[in-house]
């Protein structure tokens, strides 16, 4: 399928455009100094169009893992991971991703990354740097377009990613740990900005991340994971109307939650 | 972000610059000193060691004659014709084998086999199938520069991060944009390495073509500075000889300068 740049199909009231995934009995190990780890045991899971799902979880508990299977860099050994009912195979920039490290190629400038996801979208070479300009607007980056990513701090970098993720526009987010290189500081800004851009796009997220706090403020669930084997622990559905306020009772006693269970596994283990 | 505005004063680094370049100059400045001496002391044979005086004087003498420059422009066009043949010959091989598995189990074997033979020593094979003029010259120089550019590439292309890759299939890039946008760039710094060791070798390759071949009693002198030294050696002129010498390594050095040069202006992200 050719992605375009037609707005229309993603205005936040419209329903196709915005994906579900569908995750059955997925399994996936990888082979590591000549033994296997195993990375992923039986997880299933379901995230519904325009939610916004954070995994968290000790390290191992294949969370990364399961992003890049939704993403298709990997493929399950067993199970299925589907999206709008189709199998997912391979990339496709109907599924966005940010990762850690954020992966701007270093020879092109900010304007140059984001244009280049575009590469592949249908659409009039003026269409496309319009709607570069835009993103680059929408993440705050306006004056660094010529900028290269050596020049930007990491939380202008990351918002680089972000643009160039989200310059197709996808159905879908996925973000891996996006802001787990960032100081404090700036993270609690750019969690602001990860939820303005989830309402302004009206799409599914699904973040990675180690922050309890961070996964409580942005999300609607947070899936908390079990590590050798990776599998699900508990969902946790998170209330309240956004923007949340984190010295709020309910907010403080849900993380506290998350957070025992989070040590409980670490004492047993 | 980077803006500080610079601290230091501006000709901070245009000092430290210089004093680097008299400190490169001091050992051969001590060494023309020494030769100076021992020549002015009479404990050399003048006509095997030409005193610094004479040396100065041909060198004058054969500049302002057109000799040098004339032989100059005969190596450096043979040798940037050939380099540049070989260059491009071994940067096509190269990132043929470094981006396809099939090439590379066909091509490897080949090439690693080949670039363990010395470069003169296809002087007999190529004579003999080109004789001994210029595209025999130019053959030589362009299979010296070959073998470093097509390591280089197919180790370049090889070697891309997996991050980058994953960029590509993440954006669903075609394999011709990957190479342009990723493959090629993300190889850039091991190209100019290779680009550097073939100027190199075809700097070298060139001198011992006009020096080993050009020198036939069929073909006459040749032209070039292989030929010139080879005309000073026949006559006994050291004098000449030494103004040979030194021409080959200036001009050597200026190349392997530019290079560096291009390098830098070639990779402004490589330098953080």
């Amino acid at each position: 399928m050719v992605q375009t740049l037609d707005a229309s199909h993603t205005a936040p009231a419209a329903g196709p455009h915005r994906s579900d995934i569908d995750i059955r009995n997925v399994s996936k190990s990888f082979a590591v100094d000549g033994g296997t780890v195993q990375a992923l045991t039986d997880v299933s899971l379901a995230v519904r169009p325009g939610e916004f799902v954070s995994l968290v979880g000790p390290s191992g508990c294949g969370k990364s893992t399961l992003l890049r299977l939704i993403a298709g860099l990997d493929v399950p050994d067993s199970g299925t991971v589907a999206v709008d009912g189709q199998k997912v195979t391979k990339p496709s920039l109907t599924r966005g991703i940010v990762f850690q490290d954020h992966r701007l190629l270093p020879w092109l400038s900010v304007e140059a990354n984001i244009l280049l996801s575009l590469n592949s979208v249908a659409g009039a070479a003026e269409e496309k740097r319009t709607r570069v300009a835009e993103l680059i607007r929408l993440v705050g980056l306006s004056g660094f377009e010529k900028a290269l990513p050596h020049q930007l701090s990491g939380g202008m970098s990351q918002r680089a990613a972000i643009a160039r993720a989200l310059a197709p526009r996808p159905r879908l987010l996925l973000l891996d740990e996006p802001l787990g290189a960032l100081d404090s500081l700036t993270r609690g800004y750019l969690q602001e900005e990860l939820l303005r851009l989830w309402e302004h796009e009206g799409i599914a997220m699904v973040m990675v991340t180690h922050d309890v706090e961070e996964a409580v403020f942005l999300s609607n669930r947070v899936v908390v994971m079990d590590p050798r084997p990776g599998r699900v622990r508990q969902i946790f559905d998170i209330a309240g109307a956004r923007p949340r306020q984190r010295a709020e009772r309910a907010f403080v006693e849900v993380k506290q939650d998350i957070l025992d269970l989070l040590h409980l596994h670490r004492h047993a283990a | 972000m980077s803006t500080a505005p610079p601290t230091s004063s501006p000709s901070q680094p245009a000092l430290t610059r210089c004093g680097r370049l008299w400190r490169g100059a001091l050992l051969p400045i001590a060494l023309i000193a020494i030769w100076a001496a021992i020549s002015a002391a009479g404990l050399v044979n003048p006509e095997l060691f030409s005193p610094p005086q004479v040396v100065l004087h041909t060198a004058i003498e054969d500049f302002a004659s057109g000799a040098v420059p004339f032989a100059l422009a005969a190596t450096l066009l043979r040798a940037l014709i050939g380099s540049a043949i070989g260059i491009s010959a071994g940067f096509l091989v190269g990132t043929l084998l470094g981006l396809s598995g099939i090439a590379r189990r066909i091509g490897d074997p080949t090439i690693n086999s080949a670039r363990q033979i010395a470069l003169f020593a296809w002087i007999p094979l190529l004579s003999a199938w080109f004789g001994n003029g210029e595209l025999m010259k130019i053959t030589l120089i362009a299979l010296g520069a070959f073998f470093p550019m097509a390591l280089a590439a197919e180790a370049g292309c090889r070697n891309v991060p997996v991050p980058y890759r994953e960029i590509g299939r993440v954006l669903e890039l075609d394999r011709l944009t990957t190479l342009r946008r990723i493959v090629l760039p993300a190889a850039t710094p091991a190209l100019l390495a290779g680009l550097e060791l073939s100027l190199n070798i075809a700097w070298l390759g060139t001198f011992g073509a006009e020096y080993l071949i050009g020198t036939g009693y069929i073909n006459g002198m040749g032209d070039g500075l292989g030929a010139y030294l080879a005309a000073a050696r026949e006559f006994a002129r050291m004098d000449r000889v030494i103004v040979g010498v030194v021409s080959l390594a200036v001009v050597g050095l200026a190349l392997d300068r530019a290079v560096v040069l291009l390098s830098r202006r070639a990779l402004p992200w490589s330098r953080h």
